[in-house]
């Protein structure tokens, strides 16, 4: 670190403790240590400390721009040949990543003021929102994979607390369990991942792990090259933290089940929690090359996850939850990006989609608060009365699909233009899922906001200004996206696609509407008559069965083996020690000792039986003195 | 799916429908006649009419002077910005408003009742369109967004005069309980029958008292709810609020899943049974029960002789507010119990047989609908 | 010249007198000291046990690799045993704990009923005796502190245990011996067929033997440690003693007792028989899967939140065995990380059980619910005990991350496939501890017995006593030192990297992990 350095930049390992300093400062209400007053200093608290931590990030930002890019590292472990540091990479991805995560998080927050205005344990809320936040801003810098891996499990804790924050909700408790231990399946295998690097490259830094992977391919480097099958477990056990980050086929399931969190959280989880993952997973993209393996199932589960969750998202009765499977189809598209090697694609898909699926998550927030109602089915009519849901609504959607020039319309038309050629495939996959998600949307718009008002729908004023404001900040923020995504990648810039691919975009998201405003939404979820189309309902609106197959295949597995082990345990090991000890004391008892002699006898007994089976055995293998 | 079952809040020793329609009809009070009953139940609503006193000026403070309002931002503060005042908001030293903006919300939803007509009628739309066409001409924003989003308007007018009519029964409210703890303090007062029979009585007396609304756009004043609505206090706001507040409530996020394909919100929200009278209050405090709002509000209020009452038992201070809870639900019901027996149809010694038929429909339509409440705290050993 | 005094201060045999003279003291105080009273002695002597063995860290110099602040005495010469005493890395954040988890469980003792007087000395005399084994330079001064520390913890078992506390005594009992007995024999056996009397740990060595005889006092040495650690098949002991144990035995019993078994397998399985211990390696990291995993998943299965925490030790012990099998510095030193970790961390999962014991008189996962509410469950508690609960499932930010992380990385290159399954188990950890969680702290707070109508028989009302602050205290000095030393890992390697940088040198080892490669 040289002296030269401004001030912000030398101290920018403040930016991840900003966030972790809010649970610190959090913690005299959410311990109830204060007892007449309530939280909402805590509240207060951690929304100022991420408006540092945004600031901060804005005044390194400035610097990075005119000085480029720079990495700061300060060991924080050292032993043997095992160095661990805490490094930041500040680069302008990075950075603007990083703006992304703590601006998302202070709008969050704030929106969590209005949201959350009559729950008392906010100060719990915001300090596991100050924890999150400070472990993603700091998983979005970091420039070595072991503090990557760091942060990223403690998001997963992170996730599990915010998902269980409303404890005592029976389905509460199955969703944070479910999250946690999907998660901590990825995690595991990616901790497999980052050990193996670790020892066989060393270095656990992004830009030495990629020259030794490079290394480790070349033929040139004969005997260290590495083995094919080792490189593609290291490959596979890479992805899977993402995988699960991402909630990624067959790692979704988490991600619908930790709707039942606060919505606050949903709206971070559904845009910045997931593009951390994918960011992770961007920063290991040169170490895939190891494994063509690990880039084949980077396609597949990319391709599954980007149709299946389209899919399902389309026969989700659950205004959130419509979503939630949106999401897990984006990310599907952004690991196609990775694995076809188009970095620059990747993350601007990610800018556009964490704007809209924020934004979009807002105004679903804004819909349960009014009405007190999560089902697509009995809602309706909102359209008139609620400007600001309804706009941010159309905003966020038209953010996300390919049809009018927002975020992911470029987005898309550069990824089509990108593969096209060399992979057809792909560009199918991608107008497929904008095709989808604008019928998914459109669907949605018209039983949420339009025809005629329900019940739960009659009295409904717009939202109080605490929501109401960072919602129209981020609509506005969505709408100004393509002009941050033009400043972001200037070459080959965001327009760089031809007129026909211009047109298949704008065409499949057309065509997503005009379905979406065709079908009839009262049959939409009733039962069809036909067998096989109630089938194919079922199986969407259930997810493929996944959690069924998940509780019949892993779940039942490890349950029966863990009841088998515990059988064992009692009968036999236990079992064969309580004969044991029945014989010998039986045999003790032969001996006519007093109580007290007992003990001494039976001692003394092993004493002597040991000392002559160890020189036994030592004279039957052979001489003891070489 | 996974709810927390019914039967696993309570504590049993509910009496069935028959008892509460049989005590209903013979005059008996509901909660039974401890002199720990008597404690609790006045100590509470003493404190929860000092918390309404508070609720009330800032409903109908918001109403008036926060109207349409975009940014609200000092709207729990009465109008009073002394800079002593706002950092004890920012210290949460406060009442928590909150709650009070929770209930008219609850109300409004809900949506039942003389008022809820009224807010539907041509007569209130074209009240509204007067005011709209007021603020219009001052405020640019709105005169963009009424002709684009039609029913916007409207829908905050409605806001703010469910706002103000609770503002006013609370108002009422607020007085009666501290009027009762006054009585209670001199004697005349001494049993829960007298409790409830006081409450009947403050209640009796305000049931034709007019609720009116009006706001002053400029120097203009404008009727949102005009006298000759002939709204009064009795039958166009308590009934509702009882209705939705009471019975009703709204599901609460720490114990209800409001996952849609879950199925356990009811679609209807005449089965709802979250209300005040419905609710469990172990969770109090917890995360997710917006009536822990109230509760610490109450505490923050509560008079002497009942929290050295609450320090005996259990665990002191440490759960306070669970028991501040478990009496409120107490008092309650004796509220129910006053205003049941305040709008029965006939005088409970009416020897006319149609008389009798009726007060016999009218007792077994309520207890009908109570036998499912945390009837387990009516009992003398709760 | 003031540190060539503080060097010449017998500071180790301060640390043998504190606990031993003060067992004295207890046991001959006049007169009937109330418990309090006895308590309150017993905390003062702890509290200056462990401030004696904070001292060491002045005068403990972390860049030697051998031992340091060496006394000698002669004791009884003609059979070899003499009162050496001496500190390394290894055994230095060993008597830490034992200082510090002594004083927490007699900090954390309520019950005062039962022969105060016994107790308290007991405690210490435990406390002396494992400073003792920890400090030992001679194989048989070892063996007698070893055997020491048995007698007071099958009384505190006997005497203050559960309603099958003579079973689980007598099994202790029974498990140890054998275990005392096969250490005695091995350590006998190598004098005897070496033909020395001098059982220093300096001057006994393993290297004339024949690589036959090496491996069968090497077994001897495994199984008696091993039980001891414990490791599969010799763990049922342990599950039994701490469900019968109470909370402040268990404490010692998990945190500093099953030390004395990882301590012994490093100190004198791999410190005396460098080659049968490289020979014996591979089957050892073998036995250490197996041993993960098979406490994992048995962990999985219970329902008593004691039994569970105690085959989570088992199945956490195990690194240990796996990081030694492996015996690079960086597993090495994993070993010691995780060995201060699961001092730590079991400790504190059993105060929080103890707590959750004592407060609602079940411990049963099925009865259990909502205990994280806030105003009549214990909060502070549920909220101490998911920061176990993870710590535990290897949490980064806490100790377990990095000592798990360190065994993980230390042992992969040597023995691939062994760690995986180690790795696989660390993931099941997270599995018990989750249920265990959710179980007993989420959900609405009600005590469900099972029983043909749960409902019926649900206390629903509950009326827990509230736990005071100053009961918690223990358990947040535990919490914060867990994370202390996850968040500054060097406040621990900086004292014993040289020490398990030093064990990892010896030749014999290098082989396997040079050409081991990936295979």
């Amino acid at each position: 670190m040289t002296a030269a350095l401004p001030l912000p930049i030398q101290l920018v390992w403040l930016i991840p403790v900003y966030g972790f300093s809010g649970v610190l400062l959090s913690l005299p209400w959410a311990t109830g240590w204060v007892k007449r007053n309530g939280p909402r200093p805590a509240a207060y608290l951690n929304l100022l400390v991420t408006l540092l931590a945004f600031a901060h990030g804005s005044l390194v930002t400035l610097d990075i721009w005119q000085r480029g890019p720079q990495h700061l590292s300060i060991n924080w472990f050292s032993v043997a040949d095992l160095h661990l540091a805490i490094g930041f990479d500040l680069t302008l991805t990075n950075l603007a990543a990083l703006e992304l995560v703590t601006l998302l998080s202070l709008l969050a927050q704030f929106f969590a003021l209005g949201y959350l205005d009559k729950e008392w344990s906010l100060a719990r809320f915001y300090a596991l929102v100050g924890f999150f936040e400070g472990a993603l801003s700091g998983l979005v810098l970091s420039s070595n994979l072991f503090m990557s891996y760091f942060l990223l499990e403690m998001l997963t804790l992170s996730t599990y607390l915010l998902v269980g924050f409303w404890y005592a909700q029976p389905l509460v408790v199955t969703a944070a369990r479910d999250a946690f231990l999907t998660k901590r399946v990825g995690d595991v295998l990616l901790l497999m991942g980052v050990v193996a690097l670790s020892a066989l490259a060393g270095s656990m830094e992004f830009t030495d792990l990629y020259s030794w992977a490079a290394q480790a391919q070349d033929p040139s480097q004969g005997t260290a090259r590495l083995a094919p099958l080792v490189g593609s477990l290291i490959g596979l056990g890479l992805i899977a933290g993402p995988m699960g980050k991402c909630a990624q086929f067959p790692m979704h399931l988490w991600l619908d089940e930790a709707m039942e969190g606060p919505n606050p959280a949903s709206i971070l989880r559904n845009s910045v929690v997931v593009t951390s993952g994918a960011l992770v997973l961007l920063k290991l993209m040169p170490l895939l090359r190891l494994s063509p393996m690990a880039t084949t199932v980077l396609l597949v589960v990319g391709t599954i996850s980007a149709i299946a969750g389209a899919l399902v998202a389309l026969a989700q009765v659950d205004l959130k939850r419509a979503f939630s499977y949106s999401t897990t189809s984006y990310l599907g598209l952004v690991f196609i990006a990775i694995a076809l090697e188009q970095p620059a694609l990747a993350l601007l898909l990610l800018l556009s989609h964490g704007l809209a699926k924020a934004l979009l998550f807002m105004s679903v927030g804004s819909v349960i608060a009014t009405t007190n109602c999560q089902d697509l089915t009995e809602l309706g009519g909102l359209g008139n009365r609620m400007p600001a849901t309804t706009l941010a609504f159309l905003v966020a959607g038209a953010g996300l699909v390919g049809l009018v020039p927002l975020g992911c319309y470029w987005c898309f038309g550069l990824g089509v233009q990108a593969v096209g050629q060399a992979h057809p495939l792909f560009a199918v996959v991608i107008l497929l899922t904008n095709l989808l998600t604008a019928l998914n949307l459109t669907r949605v718009f018209r039983s949420v906001f339009l025809g005629a008002a329900t019940p739960k729908t009659k009295r409904a004023p717009e939202v109080n200004w605490l929501m109401a404001l960072p919602m129209v900040s981020l609509t506005v923020l969505v709408l100004v996206t393509p002009l941050l995504m033009a400043r972001i990648n200037p070459v080959p810039g965001i327009s760089a696609f031809s007129l026909p691919v211009a047109l298949a975009v704008a065409g499949s998201g057309l065509v997503g509407v005009g379905i979406g405003s065709l079908i009839r939404l009262d049959q939409f979820w009733s039962r069809s008559i036909q067998q096989p189309l109630r089938g194919l309902q079922d199986l969407l609106a259930l997810d493929f069965y996944t959690e069924k197959i998940y509780r019949n295949t892993i779940v039942a597995f490890v349950a029966g083996l863990a009841r088998f082990t515990n059988a064992i345990d009692r009968q036999v090991v236990n079992g064969v020690v309580n004969g044991i000890g029945r014989l010998s004391l039986q045999s003790a008892e032969n001996l006519k000792l007093s109580v007290s002699g007992q003990l001494q006898s039976y001692v003394l007994t092993v004493v002597i039986a040991i000392v002559v089976l160890l020189s036994s055995l030592t004279w039957m293998v052979g001489e003891a003195v070489r | 799916m996974p709810v927390i079952s019914a039967d696993l809040t309570r504590q049993g020793g509910m009496p069935p429908a028959a008892e509460l329609e049989r005590r209903l009809l013979a005059g008996q009070t509901l909660l039974a006649e401890t002199p720990g009953h008597v404690l609790e139940v006045v100590g509470v609503l003493e404190s929860y009419g000092e918390v309404l006193d508070a609720y009330s000026r800032n409903l109908i403070y918001q109403a008036e002077h926060q109207f349409l309002n975009p940014f609200p931002i000092f709207k729990f503060l009465d109008g009073d910005l002394n800079p002593a005042k706002i950092w004890r908001h920012l210290n949460h030293d406060r009442i928590n408003f909150e709650y009070a903006e929770y209930c008219m919300k609850a109300m409004l939803w809900h949506g039942t009742g003389g008022l809820d007509a009224y807010l539907d009628s041509q007569a209130f739309a074209d009240l509204c369109a007067k005011i709209i066409e007021a603020k219009r001409r001052k405020d640019l924003l709105l005169g963009l967004l009424d002709p684009l989003f039609r029913q916007f308007l409207p829908e905050l007018i409605r806001t703010a005069a469910t706002t103000h009519a609770l503002g006013q029964f609370w108002r009422v409210m607020s007085d009666l309980f501290i009027d009762l703890a006054a009585a209670e303090r001199d004697g005349r007062v001494a049993s829960i029958a007298q409790v409830v029979d006081f409450l009947k009585d403050g209640l009796v007396a305000a049931a034709a008292k007019p609720i009116t609304y009006a706001v002053t756009i400029g120097l203009e004043s404008f009727p949102v709810l005009p006298p000759e609505a002939g709204l009064t206090f009795l039958v166009d706001v308590a009934v509702p609020y009882v209705e939705a507040v009471f019975l009703r409530g709204m599901p609460f996020l720490g114990t209800v899943s409001f996952n849609a394909q879950a199925q356990q919100i009811s679609p209807d929200q005449a089965q709802f049974a979250y209300g005040a009278l419905f609710a469990d209050p172990l969770p109090t405090m917890g995360a997710g029960i917006p009536p822990s709002l109230l509760m610490q509000d109450m505490y923050r209020h509560l008079p002497k002789s009942l929290h050295d009452w609450y320090l005996q038992c259990s665990r002191g201070e440490g759960d306070v507010r669970v028991k501040i809870c478990a009496s409120f639900q107490k008092a309650m019901f004796c509220v129910t119990n006053a205003a049941i027996a305040g709008t029965l149809p006939h005088p409970i010694g009416s020897g006319d047989p149609q008389a009798q038929a009726a007060n016999q429909a009218y007792a077994r339509a309520w207890a009908t609908r109570l036998a499912s409440a945390r009837t387990d705290c009516l009992s003398a050993a709760s | 010249m003031m540190s060539s005094v503080l060097m010449a201060f017998p500071w180790l045999s301060l640390l043998l007198a504190i606990p031993f003279l003060g067992t004295f003291a207890l046991l001959l105080w006049p007169g009937e000291p109330s418990p309090g009273r006895l308590r309150g002695i017993t905390i003062g002597l702890l509290a200056a046990q462990l401030v004696a063995s904070l001292a060491l860290l002045l005068v403990f110099d972390p860049a030697l690799g051998g031992m340091q602040l060496e006394e000698l005495h002669s004791w009884v010469p003609s059979i070899g045993l003499n009162y050496q005493l001496g500190v390394d890395g290894l055994s230095l954040p060993l008597v830490l704990i034992n200082a510090a988890l002594t004083l927490v469980a007699a900090v954390c003792t309520r019950d005062f009923s039962k022969r105060p007087r016994i107790y308290f000395s007991m405690l210490l005399l435990i406390s002396g005796a494992v400073n003792g084994a920890f400090l030992a330079e001679n194989l048989l001064l070892f063996f007698l502190f070893y055997e020491l520390e048995l007698i007071p913890l099958w009384l505190l078992i006997s005497i203050w245990g559960g309603n099958q506390r003579a079973y689980a005594a007598t099994k202790f009992l029974i498990f140890t011996a054998v275990s005392g007995m096969l250490i005695l024999g091995a350590f006998l056996g190598l004098a005897l067929f070496t033909g020395t009397v001098d059982f220093s740990l300096t001057a006994i060595t393993s290297e004339r033997l024949a690589m036959g005889s090496q491996i069968v006092l090497l077994s001897a040495l495994l199984v008696g440690f091993g039980i001891k650690l414990p490791l599969v098949p010799f763990h049922t002991w342990l599950p039994d003693a701490h469900t019968q144990a109470s909370t402040p035995v268990s404490v010692l019993l998990a945190g500093v007792l099953l030390k004395l078994g990882t301590y012994g397998i490093l100190r004198f399985g791999m410190g005396l028989f460098p080659e049968a211990w490289a020979q014996l390696a591979p089957g050892l990291a073998i036995w250490a899967a197996i041993t993960v995993v098979y406490g994992s998943l048995a962990a999985i299965a219970q329902r008593d939140m004691k039994r569970m925490v105690a085959y989570s030790s088992v199945g956490h012990m195990g690194y240990v065995l796996l990081a030694g099998a492996a015996a690079t510095p960086v597993a090495l030193l994993g070993a010691e990380f995780q060995m201060v970790s699961h001092g730590l961390i079991s400790a504190l999962l059993f105060l929080l059980v103890g707590t959750v014991y004592r407060k609602t008189g079940t411990r049963d996962l099925d009865v259990l619910r909502g205990l994280l509410n806030p105003e009549r469950g214990l909060p502070f508690t549920g909220t101490l005990m998911i920061l176990g609960v993870m710590a535990s499932a290897g949490m980064p930010g806490m100790v377990g991350f990095i000592a798990e992380f360190l065994v993980f990385r230390g042992s992969l290159l040597a023995y691939p496939i062994a760690t995986l399954v180690c790795m696989v188990g660390s993931g099941l950890t997270a599995v018990y501890f989750l249920l265990l969680v959710n179980r007993a702290f989420f959900g609405r707070l009600a005590i469900t017995p099972a029983s043909d109508n749960p409902v019926d028989d649900a206390r629903l009302d509950i009326q827990l006593a509230p736990v005071a602050p100053r009961e918690t205290l223990p358990a947040l000095a535990l919490a914060l030192g867990v994370l202390a030393l996850g968040l500054f890992p060097a406040l621990l390697g900086h004292w014993s990297e040289a020490t398990t940088t030093a064990m990892a040198q010896f030749p014999a080892l290098l082989a396997p992990i040079t050409d081991g490669g990936l295979g």
